[in-house]
């Protein structure tokens, strides 16, 4: 009641003092009414009276009468307190890494997705595709009910034609397929196994856009299974990278990340090492292209994508004389790295025998057999790659992939089902695929939404979203995590289990049995079969409360019996880098961290996430280096056209971008683009005069390369490929969010000896060791004041430290707070103008040359200074200091004179330019009840997740405890994966945060302004090269 | 007392005129039909007034989105052409209030256009502060009246209040100015005018004015202490504005230079601008008697003067940049002068102090012809110092990530358009209903350099008392 | 009360200075003088007092200052105190420039507003000028003849010395004698 009183006084004056409210201002004031149920979602007061059924019934629009839902909630369920925040365990399904969630439920509702911190993989963090996954769950324009040929239809026809179709096809025995992404469930494995069982030439294939089969085939030839090994980074001392993103996008960028960050942390406990050379894991990427995991290395190669066998077999031959083992190398060595560099690689790489560890990302077979060797030799099998328990982040099989598409254009196949893969958008298929499918008898597609491979098959059945519904995971064999539904499916999906049991003939019985029964039985089963002891039940509510549970690793899921020692009979050098002929450049298909293989096209807040490398949003586009696009006579922004000799008809055309770091002879396009999905974008944005389009002259976003894609050599291979460049007349808007790229002013503009702003401060390991371990460790030095407090601050004080040395730049805490607070969606025309809405952005700078390249990601979120310059400039008091420090905005006073954000020196301030609308009312539901939705014309900018501070507080003062340290988490801090960000009290001298202050690296960016930020920052720590301070920068 | 040194000084009104011909010659244009210059003028002048409402509707209507501004770059073409009008008023209070403490008579001829332009430039610049706003209808809490909110008031460490607090009172005193020193003049019409409606309504606009000297004396009080609050307040009117910046902490913005550089650039804006209207009312309505070239010349000089000490103002800032040894102001002078807007800043340089150095001859300074475009160049420089200032520095300020480059949209460059077009309509209008000239005050200096025909002598008449400090009738 | 008067009309400048001066040191009682313009040295002429307006100006201009620092301390430090920027909550450097302008603001309005009291001038007031053209060229010089120094031949004599246009007698039975 007190809470309604307050509401009643606080909305009053608003309308007092609004005459304009009831004229010309009335629709910019309070946005043209939404629905009575989006509406009151952000006031307090409905959430005390209603759940989510209510919002359902006013947000869906009634597709399935929900009225009765909202009987149930007389007799509220236990856990739900209209109100307050729950969560649910469950696993990610936006990639196959399958990393842990803590789903956030508000009044029935799912709002936010954070990283499970118990998860053994995910270790907490959540990349930025698994925040936005939540998006996808409500999504309007996902399908409601099953399709056949294009028309609605229920699901009783469906499944008489389907079992019809398939009973004949049993007779007749005909061929099956099923063709699915990489799955690691054990449920829909087996049930996947146990529907193809009846049929006498079945099939069920995974693949993945951007392979990884042949890390499976060469084990499959080393060690006589075809599994994915483990890595174990959080192991290594030494790492080796060739072409493989493995911090952003390679098999599970998370996990990987979290691992990583293990090692390469220096401020741990110094456990007898005896310099941090030692102690820090050294790592040396070879790649073609700029990778935000290139960027985090201490030393990097530029090499063609053709070149990495050429340098690995230099380095197994160097290897190879040290174990003593014989090694014929063959020809002159093909790579362009220095071998004085190999040499010593070699070397570091032998002193760190046995915590050593070589990855690749190529996709050719021969190149990862040597990978295999060079492991072999350091030992790392067993210490920092795993074979069990292995891996099943993939199971793609590219022969098998090659094989069925070959059968389909000889129309061998009698049914086909493909479940969350979309071949129609990213493989390369000839434009009379569509058609040949079609002439598939029976072509079943399980799809979320009617994407180009649904439209092409006779029947489509939706599936639900992963927080629907009820499925299981084991992303590591013996890591078993589930998946728990948060919310009634929207709509009227079938999961793939329960359509396969009711098409296997299970449901004779009658009722068909639900996903739920089909999971706890496999567990049932399992468990059982396990031997397990203990009660099934308690095991069962274990898994469901942790969402993820260490088993024995089952049987089925690691043939650990079967591998065999090294057979090192199958290696051989790959001494010749691949040629690139003459005028023709390397096509290097890759992936974006938030884009992926284009699985998210229809996801706004991932369009609209700039790349952590080219801070390009809304678009794809060639990268080419600089040398290359001088060559070519092309500038950033310039429209080139790109067809290869080797495919015929493939000519796509899309905008240049220089990037720094590139090798010469490599042009580089991101997959996932040119998605029917992104179609939906076309109105996206505020329509006025000077308005231009989100979308491209092709009507969707970016153009998909996968035409370029090639199935040679038993692999699906992404750079393989060799383009012609042409330029066209043409130029393309590029969405760019931060235009120049180093911290070096301009040549000709620089001030003599501050050529460089030292907004990003970089040590060395040397230095940081020396400083850490001194008896008289450096402490800061404090710029006093020559005045006397003004303001003490004698409770909380709230602060952040961002480790600039963990940060990679994934860019998942901007998606973290964008859901978290509300941000909105502002289209490409905006961003282009340069006024992306982000209220934590990653700064990325470049320093040193293309040949050694240093990239710096640097968060850049309001610093909530204790002088703030934005508060005393705000003529009407709408951006003042709380007594915790915060540095607060007051929206509904606001009244837009942008005066504030002027005088910011990070200019981390964001203007509502337009009302940035939020029509989509299923979209709506995504809203944090806690945080306003702003309206037009008023300034926004981080709050440090006040909202979460508040509630932490008041869950203290109810639970009469003190706030312990941790306890808050903001939004970009919990879901970063590796735990750069921390939040804490300044004042709490047992704090995280209070430790971190001591940090010698840490520092404050402009401290010289005296504005005093409460958000500080951990220096980058370099390997021991001089010192780049003062170095020409180029961008 | 004028007639002393008569000899030697040119007359100030040409034509040796009497008070009832300056009556005749001032107020006859208000009784003749508008020509069709005047006809064309405010027609062009009203569309572009038309063009400016549109375009403004429009904007508050979607959104300030509609105008270039971005992250970076959030103020632009709406606070210069707050500046920029701001400070074309200042030459009206200057010339009314200061040349007549100064005992400038020949300000007597110009005064009460100055005035004028004065409140219309700033009714136009006080537009661009509401406007710009992003919830504009909010305007009206920049006033710190008592209210529900706590009662929550106003932020008065702030700049933008401090400017509300300026404008405002420069509106009213100047307003206020202008009307008394209208009143004898008023009172004039009223006279002349038949009976009927333009008799009833100047005799309600005079306040029963009938000429006694009881009046006069309080009258010409109360225009001394008027010119004496108006010239400290239009310096520190602009003082204010130049705060908005100086007291920032954007390198380019921050400076200490400010105050005095916003002044002198007000003034010379100001004093360009009078120029050009002097010129085309004198052409137009046939006051070449009253408005003389002389009147020109001195004009002209002022002008030189202050274009002067705008110039030192530019050299000025350059050194302390360099001499502050701020790396980040440093930048943000190379980057004025040679960075994206650099060729912005070398308009602002020639046409403020490169070619106002013309005046320096005689030729130039007589000639309405070259007086005229010096006087348009002046203002179009004027225009371009404030968009460099704010502009230039905001697109590159401390963190090189978020520097970005502002282009206007065409919905600014309507209200720009539009706010001259407003100037214009109201100063044609101005000149139509009222004298442009204060009648009473040019009757008072008619004989300032003109030698009287000697007075009867009066055996009577005795030796003027030394007690009353009178000089004897030449 | 009503008053017997005796009008000069002038056409010069000079010439109602000279008269004024001259009609008072021979005794006369100058009433008023109408003019066009204000003529420099006649209020001397006339032995008028300089106004008081400038205290008005001065007194004003002082309490609205006065009134401002203390609006703006009590709203900023007293009613709501809020940290702003980690200013000190009476940033009493910061309030200067909004006070000047009030005093500014104050001392104006006040003085005009005195002034349109003083002169009794408002909207609506009906003008009686003795002459029309007075807002013209006329110059009119009122002598009061309800006094025993009044005799109208010395007087008709002094004012044709000084080319007096015209001479004539007025009976005003309306306030504009009082003045």
């Amino acid at each position: 009641m007190a809470e309604n009183s307050k509401n009643h006084w606080r909305s009053l004056p608003r309308e007092r003092d609004n005459p304009a409210v009831v004229d010309a201002g009335a629709r910019d004031e309070f946005p043209e009414p939404p629905p009575a149920g989006a509406v009151q979602l952000d006031r307090r007061g409905f959430l005390q009276a209603a759940g989510f059924a209510l919002a359902g019934v006013a947000a869906t629009g009634c597709q399935r009468a929900p009225v009765e839902k909202a009987i149930p909630y007389l007799v509220k369920p236990v856990e739900v307190t209209p109100g307050r925040a729950y969560h649910y365990a469950s696993t990610c399904g936006a990639c196959p890494a399958g990393c842990g969630l803590l789903v956030k439920n508000r009044d029935g509702r799912p709002i936010k997705l954070e990283g499970d911190p118990e998860h053994p993989l995910s270790r907490g963090g959540l990349c930025a595709a698994g925040q936005a996954s939540i998006l996808g769950l409500y999504d309007s324009r996902r399908l409601g009910a099953p399709l056949i040929a294009g028309r609605e239809a229920s699901w009783e026809e469906v499944d008489a034609d389907v079992t019809a179709s398939l009973d004949r096809i049993e007779a007749e025995g005909g061929a099956v397929r099923f063709l699915t992404a990489s799955i690691h469930s054990p449920t829909e494995l087996a049930s996947i196994e146990s529907f193809l069982g009846r049929f006498g030439d079945a099939r069920h294939i995974m693949y993945e856009p951007l392979s990884s089969s042949a890390i499976l085939d060469a084990h499959q030839r080393t060690h006589g299974v075809r599994i994915l090994p483990r890595y174990r980074f959080d192991r290594a001392k030494v790492i080796l990278g060739f072409d493989a993103d493995f911090l952003g996008t390679w098999i599970s960028p998370v996990e990987y990340t979290a691992a990583y960050r293990s090692v390469r942390n220096v401020d741990t406990e110094s456990n007898g090492a005896e310099s941090n050379d030692t102690r820090r894991a050294y790592h040396v990427q070879f790649e073609s292209r700029l990778s935000i995991t290139g960027g985090k290395a201490d030393r990097r190669f530029r090499i063609a994508p053709g070149e990495a066998g050429a340098a690995l077999t230099e380095l197994a031959s160097r290897l190879a004389e040290k174990a003593r083992t014989s090694f014929e190398k063959g020809s002159a060595p093909g790579s362009s790295v220095p071998s004085d560099q190999l040499v010593s690689l070699a070397e570091r790489l032998w002193s760190a025998k046995g915590q050593a560890l070589v990855v690749c990302g190529a996709q050719d077979v021969r190149v990862q057999i040597l990978c295999n060797f060079i492991n072999h030799l350091l030992d790392s099998y067993g210490s920092t790659i795993e074979l069990s328990p292995a891996s099943n982040q993939r199971g793609d099989d590219d022969q098998a992939l090659a094989e069925l598409l070959e059968e389909i254009r000889d129309g061998k196949v009698d049914a086909l089902f493909l479940a969350g893969v979309n071949p129609l958008l990213d493989l390369p298929l000839g434009t009379d695929f569509p058609e040949q499918l079609g002439r598939v008898p029976l072509a079943v597609s399980f799809a979320q939404r009617n994407d180009e491979t649904s439209e092409a098959c006779r029947f489509t059945c939706p599936v639900p979203h992963y927080l629907e519904s009820w499925g299981d995971c084991e992303p590591v064999a013996g890591v078993v995590t589930l998946q728990q539904p948060c919310i009634q499916p929207f709509g009227n999906p079938r999961p793939l289990l329960e359509s396969l049991a009711a098409w296997s003939g299970e449901s004779q019985s009658g009722e068909s049995k639900s996903s739920y029964d089909i999971v706890r039985a496999t567990w049932q089963q399992r468990f059982s079969g396990a031997g397990e002891a203990g009660d099934f039940d308690a095991f069962w509510k274990r898994a469901i409360h942790d969402g993820s549970i260490t088993v024995t690793a089952a049987p089925t899921a690691s043939p650990s019996e079967a591998i065999i020692g090294f057979k090192s009979d199958a290696v051989r050098a790959v001494s010749a880098a691949r040629p690139i002929p003459e005028g023709r450049y390397a096509l290097s298909l890759y992936a974006k961290p938030a884009m992926l293989d284009g699985t998210h096209a229809y996801n706004a807040w991932l369009q609209e996430l700039p790349d952590p490398i080219t801070k390009i949003a809304w678009d794809n586009y060639v990268c080419l280096s600089s040398a290359a696009a001088s060559d070519l006579d092309v500038h950033q922004g310039d429209v080139v056209s790109i067809s290869s000799p080797e495919i015929k008809d493939a000519v796509i055309e899309l905008p240049v971008v220089l990037q720094p770091g590139q090798h010469d002879r490599t042009a580089a396009i991101a997959l996932g683009y040119g998605a029917k999905a992104s179609e939906r974008f076309a109105g996206l944005g505020p329509k006025w005069l000077e308005k231009r389009d989100t979308v491209g002259p092709n009507g969707r976003v970016g153009v998909s390369a996968a035409r370029f894609l090639q199935v040679a050599g038993g692999t699906l291979q992404h750079s393989l490929t060799t383009v012609v460049i042409e330029r066209t007349a043409r130029k393309h808007l590029l969405a760019t969010t931060q235009t120049h790229h180093t911290i070096a002013l301009p040549e000709h503009l620089a001030p003599r000896g501050a050529e460089r702003r030292e907004v990003v401060e970089e040590t060395t390991l040397a230095e940081q060791w020396q400083r850490l371990h001194s008896p008289h460790a450096a402490h800061q030095e404090h710029h006093g004041s020559l005045w006397k407090q003004d303001h003490e601050y004698t409770g909380h004080r709230w602060g952040m430290a961002i480790d600039l040395d963990a940060c990679t730049g994934c860019s998942a805490c901007v998606i973290a707070c964008q859901v978290e607070n509300n941000i909105p969606v502002v289209g490409k025309d905006e961003v282009s103008r340069r006024r992306d809405m982000h209220w934590i952005r990653i700064d990325r700078y470049y320093s040193g040359d293309d040949d050694d390249l240093e990239v710096a990601h640097q968060p850049m979120l309001c610093q909530h200074c204790e002088n703030a310059p934005c508060e005393t400039v705000c003529p009407v008091l709408a951006t003042v200091h709380s007594e915790e420090g915060l540095n607060h905005q007051i929206y509904n006073r606001c009244v837009g004179t942008r005066y504030c954000a002027n005088n910011c020196p990070y200019k981390v301030r964001r203007f509502n330019w337009f009302d940035y609308a939020h029509d989509d009312r299923l979209e709506n539901l995504v809203l944090n009840p806690d945080v306003t939705v702003r309206s037009r014309g008023v300034m926004e900018k981080c709050s440090l997740c006040v909202q979460r501070i508040q509630e932490a507080k008041i869950e203290a003062k109810r639970s009469g405890v003190a706030l312990t340290d941790g306890s808050i988490r903001t939004a970009c801090e919990q879901s970063c994966p590796a735990s750069a960000i921390h939040f804490g009290d300044m004042n709490d001298p047992g704090s995280r945060l209070a430790g971190l202050l001591e940090n010698p690296r840490r520092y404050r960016v402009l401290e010289e302004l005296n504005v005093a930020p409460a958000v500080n920052y951990l220096k980058i720590v370099r390997d021991g090269k001089p010192d780049k301070q003062g170095a020409p920068d180029h961008g | 007392m004028a007639s002393a040194s008569s000899a030697l000084r040119p007359p100030l009104i040409a034509g040796e005129k009497t008070p009832a011909q300056v009556t005749k010659d001032i107020c006859s244009v208000l009784d003749s039909k508008p020509t069709a210059l005047w006809w064309s003028g405010f027609l062009v002048s009203l569309a572009f007034l038309l063009l400016g409402v549109v375009a403004v509707t429009y904007q508050v209507a979607v959104g300030i989105g509609t105008w270039g501004l971005n992250s970076t770059v959030g103020w632009a073409f709406d606070i210069t052409n707050f500046v920029f009008w701001v400070g074309i008023g200042h030459a009206g209070t200057l010339i009314s209030a200061v040349l007549f403490l100064l005992r400038q008579q020949w300000r007597t001829s110009v005064n009460r256009a100055a005035e004028a332009m004065t409140i219309f430039a700033v009714i136009c610049a006080g537009i661009f502060p509401v406007i710009h706003m992003g919830r504009p209808w909010l305007a009206h809490w920049m006033i710190p009246y008592p209210n529900m909110r706590g009662p929550l008031w106003v932020n008065f460490r702030s700049p933008l209040v401090w400017d509300f607090f300026a404008i405002l009172t420069y509106f009213t005193i100047s307003l206020t100015f202008w009307y008394v020193g209208m009143l004898p003049d008023l009172a004039t019409i009223r006279d002349r005018a038949e009976p009927g409606f333009r008799k009833k309504l100047f005799g309600v606009l005079a306040l029963g004015w009938d000429g006694s000297y009881r009046t006069w004396i309080r009258y010409e009080t109360l225009y001394k202490l008027l010119a004496g609050l108006g010239t400290p307040l239009v310096i520190s009117v602009h003082t204010i504005v130049s705060w908005d910046f100086a007291t920032s902490v954007i390198p380019g913005w921050h400076t200490t230079i400010f105050p005095p550089y916003f002044v002198a650039g007000a003034i010379f804006s100001g004093m360009s601008m009078v120029l050009t209207l002097m010129i085309v009312a004198r052409k137009t309505m046939g006051l070449e008697d009253y408005i003389t070239v002389g009147h020109l010349e001195k004009m002209a000089k002022l002008t030189l003067a202050v274009s002067l000490m705008v110039g030192l103002a530019y050299l000025t800032e350059v050194f302390t940049a360099l001499y502050s040894g701020n790396p980040y102001e440093q930048f943000a002078f190379a980057n004025r002068m040679f960075g994206p807007l650099g060729w912005a800043y070398w308009i602002m340089v020639t046409c403020n102090v490169g070619i106002s150095q013309l005046f320096w001859f005689r030729q130039v300074r007589t000639h309405w012809g070259a007086v005229f475009c010096i006087a348009i160049l002046a203002n179009v420089g004027m225009w371009f110092e404030r968009f460099v200032i704010i502009v230039s520095s905001l697109e590159r300020d401390f963190l090189p990530s978020s520097w970005a480059d502002y282009t206007p949209t065409s919905i600014e460059v309507a209200t720009l358009l539009g706010s001259f077009g407003l100037f214009f309509t109201c100063f044609l209008l101005f000149c139509r209903f009222v004298p442009v000239i204060a009648i009473s005050e040019v009757k008072g200096v008619l004989n300032v350099g003109r030698r009287r025909e000697a007075p009867p002598v009066i055996s009577a008449s005795p030796q003027p008392n030394p007690a009353e400090g009178e000089g004897v009738p030449a | 009360m009503s008053a017997r008067q005796l009008l000069g009309f002038f056409d010069d400048e000079q010439d109602i200075l000279d008269a004024t001066r001259a009609v008072r040191r021979n005794g006369f009682v100058v009433s008023d003088v109408y003019a066009p313009y204000a003529v420099h040295g006649l209020d001397k002429a006339m032995g008028l007092q300089p106004s008081k307006l400038p205290r008005v100006c001065f007194a004003l201009g002082l309490l609205g200052a006065a009134l401002k620092v203390w609006f703006e301390i009590w709203t900023s430090a007293v009613d709501w105190p809020i940290n702003v920027g980690g200013k000190p909550l009476n940033s009493l450097p910061a309030f200067v420039p909004v006070t000047f302008e009030v005093m500014v603001l104050f001392a104006g309005m006040s003085t005009v507003f005195a002034f349109v009291l003083v002169a009794r001038l408002y909207p609506g007031r009906r003008a009686t000028p003795p002459d029309p053209a007075v807002s013209d060229y006329r110059f009119v010089l009122v002598i009061d003849e309800t006094d025993a120094a009044f005799d109208p031949e010395v007087l008709h004599k002094l004012l044709r010395k000084f080319r007096v246009r015209a001479i004539e007698e007025r009976v005003t039975t309306d306030q504009e004698s009082a003045r």
